[in-house]
């Protein structure tokens, strides 16, 4: 059962609107694959495109190795978990779970048996009689995912299937999804503006934005090697600050930060810097930490101007003094304890960096962030073509 | 169309659906109102003479009715009176339709709605028979009034317009009642509030807050009701006597007795245009489209 | 705060007349069976009697009549049922720019009088040599009745979350299944409702039937042609029994809605 799902530069267009810019991608079979990326960035349709919802208006899409083009939604050996789930309200778990073999023609008792096999693997034996409306949300986000699941897919699409559900849910419906893919070994093409979702689940994930694809790698070098602003804002949280490139000797760049003095960072192989490039270099706020005066490596002076307490962690907000900019700074709970005197509001504190965990990107134009919340919305247009067509195709 | 139908429904359901909206709109709905205008501007003929000289299209018809003083005395007669059903008809049915909307509680509301559907639900002829025995000559009511002493004589309430436009107030009245009902509804019960807030009295709450917001309302219910009461063969039939004639018992009578039914189709031509004027000029004067209507 | 009080009262006063003013004469007529005078009243009262309803069931015109109207609202619920929830699917699907126009002309038949549809059907059907009768009865009432179904049936649909029909086609059924397990189901109860009121509203229909009806008699006809000529309180008789049909049907559907509302709330909080 080849479950693997290639995007062969795909295009789509509604009118003059170009949705996906042209795409290419292959996804493994038994692949447990996200799309992240915020809303309207793409990849519903991507996934509407593999489905058979919507048809690309250039290039095509192949489900293993069969290409896809002609055969409509009900013949794809695909099915979807939808965002709002669209359980039939007026059918029993047993009848919705039992409605694609049903349509299938297969007859009543193999129906039941693969439906009471399907309530087993959810969790659920039993509750078939019931109806669907009777059910918690839990009980339907798993009668959604049996109900896909008993149809045989081999690519099973889920459209932010979490989104519902509150957050000690979600959680623990992560690890129950995760769980499902390891048993059936089918591939999971998952959508998700929950970066959470996405880094925790995923084998590997593509990340998204104003239709195209900035990059696709496993969820670890997508944390540590973001290679454009756009997924170095996105995911995770990020300080960026404007920088030129000095010189570069293998990963470690030398960087000139203006006022800032000179800072260190590093750039992976297939980033392309010149020496006296603009740059942006990212910072964590977790990679900061204290540091006193005898510290020799690039350090960034600032004056403290709120201390917000985690829990696990303290968050910092505060000023560099050289340039005014924010600088954001999370120290676990042992740094805090040592530090404890000097974080008050109004402190002047030197904060140090590993340059190995300082990224060093092309400056591709400042990410929008929304002003309310804090999320990163897009990328400016510039960005996009500098840094996205390069690495699309890398996967 | 057929695309977006067959997309969603598949070819067969989509031709199905087609070919029965077709089939409706063309053979039941459009080409018979055609065929009754064609009919009304062309003379009435023996089958012989069919196809003849004298088949054409001419405005002899019409010119029937204008030169008939009489005829033109009860389409307008016919046209006022409608006009005053409709009004009264509005009067009487605004003040239970805000209650219901607005003052009643829910349970309250439910019960008169029911209420209200049951005379609804029964036939129109026997809602206007019961008015016919109430307002016999020696019906209870006469007899009321008599026995009260407030009249000497029984009056024949059933010999003029009176009784023809009570008996349609009478039975068209949830027309009116139940889109005023559901415009009001839809009223946010705050604004009311914050008028009273602001000083204003009832009245001046009524015609400036809630009577703008029931227009779609009061619009469809007056179309309605006009549409109904001009349109009525079955209350003027049981309720009026020959003195008090209506427009579609002339036309009627063109039809089954003066046997000319091309007479006939221009009358019912001209009621129909009726009713169309009277309803471009509510839609216009309440600013309302005809999707506001449907609802 | 004394005048509101009074205008609070001044209307439940007025809503107690209203209903008054709406039930008494029908009670009037009611009463009026019983009483055992040759004309339908109830003042003076000549003793009660029971003899009304056995002249009525020994009435072979009326039998004949019921039968009719019963022809007649079946044949209208086979035309104009399945008229009307293609009309809605239509409207629900179809976004192009002729859609206005059609629109109106699917609403037009709610806003022309009785009266016309009826003698526009007569005239059409004259050319094909079908003249007045049971036949034309059915098509002129479904003429209108099919729009009524449409906005019953219509009311519905537009609550329907599309997503379904997705999910349906997603997990493998054809247009024709998602229409028959999905969409259909979820419509039934509106079709229902649709039935019931087109069937009333064919069983009660007067201003269309009267032009194209013929030599043939619907019920409501037959009670129209009885109170202007030959009246006798068995009028009454077989109108009290239709007020009784008619409010123990009113009660059953209000009871039926009121269950289908209760249920859909349940559903609106899933």
């Amino acid at each position: 059962m080849d479950g693997s799902v290639k995007l062969d530069e795909v295009v789509m267009r509604f009118g003059d609107f170009t949705a996906i810019e042209r795409t290419s991608l292959e996804i493994a079979s038994g692949e447990f694959f996200s799309f992240l990326g915020p809303s309207g960035c793409g990849k519903t349709t991507i996934l509407n495109m593999i489905s058979g919802f919507l048809t690309p208006s250039d290039g095509q899409v192949m489900i293993g190795g069969e290409p896809m083009a002609g055969v409509p939604v009900n013949h794809r050996p695909t099915a979807m978990i939808f965002q709002n789930l669209a359980l039939f309200p007026l059918m029993t778990v047993y009848e919705n779970i039992e409605f694609g073999l049903e349509v299938r023609g297969v007859d009543k008792r193999k129906r039941r048996e693969a439906s009471e096999r399907l309530l087993a693997l959810v969790a659920l034996e039993g509750s078939g009689s019931k109806l669907v409306t009777e059910l918690s949300g839990g009980q339907k986000q798993r009668i959604a995912i049996a109900r896909a699941l008993a149809v045989e897919p081999r690519v099973l699409l889920l459209d932010e299937p979490l989104s519902a559900l509150d957050l000690k849910l979600r959680q623990h419906m992560r690890a129950e999804l995760k769980a499902i893919q390891r048993k059936t070994g089918i591939t999971f093409i998952y959508i998700t503006h929950d970066q959470g979702e996405a880094l925790t689940m995923s084998d590997r994930v593509a990340v998204m934005s104003a239709g195209r694809i900035q990059q696709v790698t496993d969820p670890m070098t997508l944390y540590r090697a973001p290679l454009t602003g756009f997924v170095a804002s996105f995911v995770g949280e990020n300080n960026r600050l404007e920088v030129k490139v000095v010189d570069r000797q293998g990963p470690r760049v030398r960087l000139d930060g203006g006022a800032l003095g000179p800072l260190m960072g590093s750039a992976g192989e297939d980033v392309v810097l010149a020496n006296g490039q603009a740059a942006a270099l990212y910072v964590r706020p977790e990679h900061l930490r204290p540091v006193d005066d005898g510290y020799t490596g690039p350090r960034l002076e600032t004056t403290i101007e709120a201390v917000h307490f985690e829990g696990a962690w303290l968050m910092l907000e505060t000023r560099l003094d050289a340039s005014g900019e924010k600088l954001r700074v999370q120290l676990g709970s042992d740094l805090a304890k040592q530090a404890a005197g000097m974080l008050e509001p109004g402190r002047q504190v030197g904060f140090g960096y590993d340059p190995e965990e300082a990224v060093v990107l092309p400056d591709d134009g400042s990410p929008v962030v929304d002003e309310a919340t804090g999320e990163v919305v897009e990328t400016s247009a510039k960005g996009e073509a500098e840094a996205g067509g390069a690495h699309v195709s890398s996967a | 169309m057929f695309r977006q139908l067959s997309e969603r429904f598949g070819h067969p359901l989509a031709m199905a659906i087609l070919t029965l909206l077709g089939m409706w709109l063309i053979v039941m709905v459009t080409l018979p109102q055609l065929q009754m205008i064609d009919y009304s501007f062309r003379p009435n003929l023996l089958p012989a003479q069919r196809g003849g000289p004298e088949d054409g299209w001419t405005l002899g018809n019409y010119v029937t009715l204008f030169d008939n003083e009489i005829h033109r005395a009860i389409f307008f007669k016919t046209l006022w009176s409608s006009v005053l059903v409709t009004l009264l008809t509005l009067v009487v049915s605004y003040p239970l339709a805000y209650y219901l909307a607005k003052v009643a509680t829910p349970r309250q509301a439910a019960l008169c709605i029911l209420l209200l559907i049951i005379p609804f639900w029964i036939n129109e002829i026997l809602r206007t028979y019961s008015w016919f025995i109430i307002l016999a000559f020696r019906g209870p009511l006469n007899e009321i009034l008599l026995a009260l002493g407030l009249i000497e004589r029984p009056i024949r309430f059933l010999s003029g317009d009176a009784g023809v436009m009570v008996g349609m107030v009478y039975a068209y009245i949830l027309f009116m009642v139940f889109p005023l009902y559901n415009a009001i509804e839809s009223l946010d019960d705050n604004q009311i509030r914050a008028a009273r807030d602001l000083g204003a009295g009832s009245i001046r709450t009524h015609r400036r807050i809630v009577i703008p917001h029931a227009k779609p309302g009061i619009a469809t219910g007056c179309i309605m009701t006009f549409m109904l009461a001009a349109g009525s063969y079955a209350v003027p039939a049981l309720l009026g006597s020959p003195g008090s004639r209506w427009f579609t018992q002339i036309i009627y009578n063109w039809f089954f007795e003066g046997g000319n039914w091309n007479q006939g189709a221009a009358y019912a031509f001209l009621l129909l245009v009726l009713c169309i004027g009277f309803m471009s000029l509510v839609m216009k004067f309440f600013k309302v489209g005809l999707g506001d209507i449907a609802k | 705060m004394s005048s509101q009080r009074l205008l609070a009262f001044g209307l439940r006063f007025y809503i107690t007349v209203f209903f008054l003013y709406l039930f008494l004469p029908l009670m009037v007529m009611a009463a009026a069976t019983f009483n055992d005078s040759r004309f339908p009243t109830i003042t003076p009262w000549d003793g009660t009697t029971l003899r009304w309803f056995g002249e009525l069931a020994a009435d072979g015109g009326m039998w004949q009549a019921l039968s009719n109207s019963l022809l007649v609202a079946a044949g209208v619920l086979c035309l104009a049922v399945p008229i009307g929830i293609a009309c809605a699917l239509f409207l629900n699907t179809v976004s192009s720019r002729g859609k206005p126009f059609i629109y109106a002309l699917i609403l037009s038949p709610l806003l022309t009088p009785g009266v016309i549809i009826g003698i526009s059907t007569l005239i059409f059907w004259r050319q094909f040599g079908v003249s007045g009768g049971i036949f034309l009865t059915v098509l002129g009432q479904a003429t209108f009745i099919a729009a009524y179904v449409m906005l019953m049936v219509m009311a519905r649909l537009q609550r329907f979350d599309r997503t379904m029909e997705r999910a349906a086609l997603d997990l493998g059924a054809s247009q024709w299944q998602m229409f028959r397990r999905i969409l259909l189901p979820y419509l039934k109860p509106a079709i229902l409702s649709a039935a019931v009121i087109a069937f009333l509203q064919s069983f009660e229909n007067y201003n269309t039937t009267l032009f194209v009806v013929g030599y043939d008699t619907t019920l409501t006809v037959y009670i129209a042609s009885k109170v202007r000529t030959g009246l006798t309180p068995a009028v009454n008789a077989l109108g009290l029994i239709l007020i009784l049909i008619t409010v123990a049907l009113a009660i059953a559907y209000e009871v039926k809605r009121r269950r289908e509302q209760a249920a859909l709330a349940r559903l609106a909080r899933v």
